[in-house]
């Protein structure tokens, strides 16, 4: 029998559940949300994982996650899971996964790119998954997550 | 198998769209192309928007375009046309498709050609977007050197100058890595060429090797490119004063060379290269800016659906 320390984070009556993030994605995941300054909520960092070694988890009572915003959470952690609680049920449950490329979310790191001009929305491909990294169709710049300044 | 229809319509914006039968193709139609005197592109009009001067890649479009028997319309300065009135060039673009059937672009931004293609209609080059591209240029610089070499497989080249910012070095240092290059990279140590490129080279295993001086590398060069330092790029004047003079080439170096060494430079040179180099016969770099419109025409051929084949 395993003895793996356990937790204690209590249950949501509704919300949303943010697991499996990579371990210390969790606040920056939070701060790239800007979820209402009155918002409850719980979050884990370094937990023991069986995926990987270490995973960080957010829960969030009351508020349910945009597709927009999911998203941006699976820019910083692709692999996360995202379940959607009402009643304390798990109402639907996602893997978030990285797309090929994408529109709008972070801002092209190159000052004298077009997109900052134009206030088009930005068009990335992604290029790498750990770290995730991207590049800019329109200047073709490549930079990585830690970079990446979000909308 | 690049046939005509692959270039039919298509925007030239990049030269990282372009692989390497797809650049053969093209260097073989440009060859086809320089005696082409037929009208092939009679009434048509290719619309240029030079948000930023350049008048040597215009007057060399407006020549191809005009020696096909086509026209050439546009403004060459951002500061007399839309833009100054604060229109976007999505929307300068979306009007002036229907004037052209091609558009020409030049703009101070990275990554406004590809914006530009999006929204028109036509087909849109490149022709130099900020640091970014100058896909006809590498083109050009291609073709002068399976020109004046006879070949461009394996060839030893060897770049001089200023490698940090010159957007032509970057743009050919990658394409030639379809052609089993040798590269030697010499410039002043904070000019060196971006360490995202240096890892591209190595990842794409690129023969690439830096020195500091340019006398010991040339013996066994095939090209030399040169390009301009510029003196803005110095914060420290005698710097620069070193700089210019030790990023030089001239006759009593290439004594050193082989004797079929072609020398490039994209133009315009400065000191770097002083007028008694002029008369070697592999002084290529005028060749180089005649063959420019060669190698324009068969873009605009192409793109408008005229190979440039012989009918008869
Ligand atoms: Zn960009």
């Amino acid at each position: 029998m395993s003895r793996q320390p356990t937790y204690k984070v209590s249950a949501l009556t509704q919300g949303t559940v943010l697991d499996h993030l990579r371990a210390r994605s969790a606040l920056r995941a939070l701060r790239v949300l800007r979820l209402p300054p009155d918002t409850t909520i719980m979050v884990g960092v370094n937990l023991p994982s069986k995926r990987h070694e270490r995973k960080d988890l957010i829960k969030i009572e009351g508020y349910e996650l945009t597709q927009e915003e999911a998203a941006k959470v699976a820019l910083i952690s692709p692999d996360a899971t995202l379940s959607i609680i009402r009643e304390y049920d798990v109402v639907q449950k996602t893997e978030l996964t990285l797309p090929v490329t994408f529109r709008g979310l972070i801002r092209c790191v190159n000052p004298s790119c077009i997109v900052h001009e134009e206030r088009v929305p930005g068009l990335f491909r992604v290029e790498g998954n750990d770290p995730v990294s991207v590049r800019c169709e329109y200047c073709e710049t490549s930079f990585a997550e830690e970079f990446f300044e979000f909308l | 198998m690049v046939s005509n229809s692959d270039f039919v319509g298509r925007d030239i914006i990049s030269v990282g769209d372009f692989g390497r039968e797809e650049l053969l193709f093209l260097l073989d139609a440009a060859d086809r192309f320089e005696s082409e005197t037929r009208p092939l592109l009679a009434g048509k009009v290719a619309a240029a928007l030079f948000f930023e001067p350049s008048t040597r890649t215009r007057l060399s479009f407006e020549s191809a375009m005009g020696r096909l028997g086509g026209c050439c319309i546009g403004f060459a300065e951002g500061g007399v046309s839309s833009q100054a009135k604060g229109e976007t060039l999505a929307d300068t673009v979306r009007v002036v498709e229907g004037y052209g059937d091609l558009i020409l672009i030049r703009h101070p931004r990275e990554g406004s050609a590809r914006l530009a293609a999006e929204f028109a209609g036509v087909p849109v080059v490149n022709c130099g977007d900020g640091a970014h591209q100058h896909p006809t240029q590498t083109f050009v610089d291609l073709y002068t050197m399976r020109r004046e070499c006879k070949r461009l497989d394996g060839l030893h080249v060897v770049f001089v100058g200023d490698l940090r910012y010159g957007r032509t070095v970057h743009s050919l240092v990658t394409t030639l890595g379809h052609f089993d290059a040798r590269l030697t990279l010499v410039s002043p140590s904070f000019l060196r060429l971006p360490k995202e490129l240096r890892r591209e080279l190595q990842e794409r295993e690129v023969d690439f090797t830096e020195a500091q001086k340019v006398e010991p590398v040339i013996a066994d060069a095939d090209v030399i490119y040169v390009t301009r330092i510029q003196r803005e790029r110095f914060t420290d004047p005698l710097e620069f004063e070193k700089a210019k003079d030790a990023f030089r080439i001239d006759n009593t170096m290439l004594h050193k060379a082989q004797p079929g060494v072609a020398i490039l430079h994209p133009l315009p040179r400065v000191n770097e290269i002083p007028p008694e180099v002029d008369s070697h016969p592999h002084a290529a770099y005028f060749r180089q800016a005649h063959y420019g419109v060669a190698v324009r025409k068969a873009i605009l051929g192409l793109l408008l659906g005229q190979a440039g084949e012989d009918t008869a």
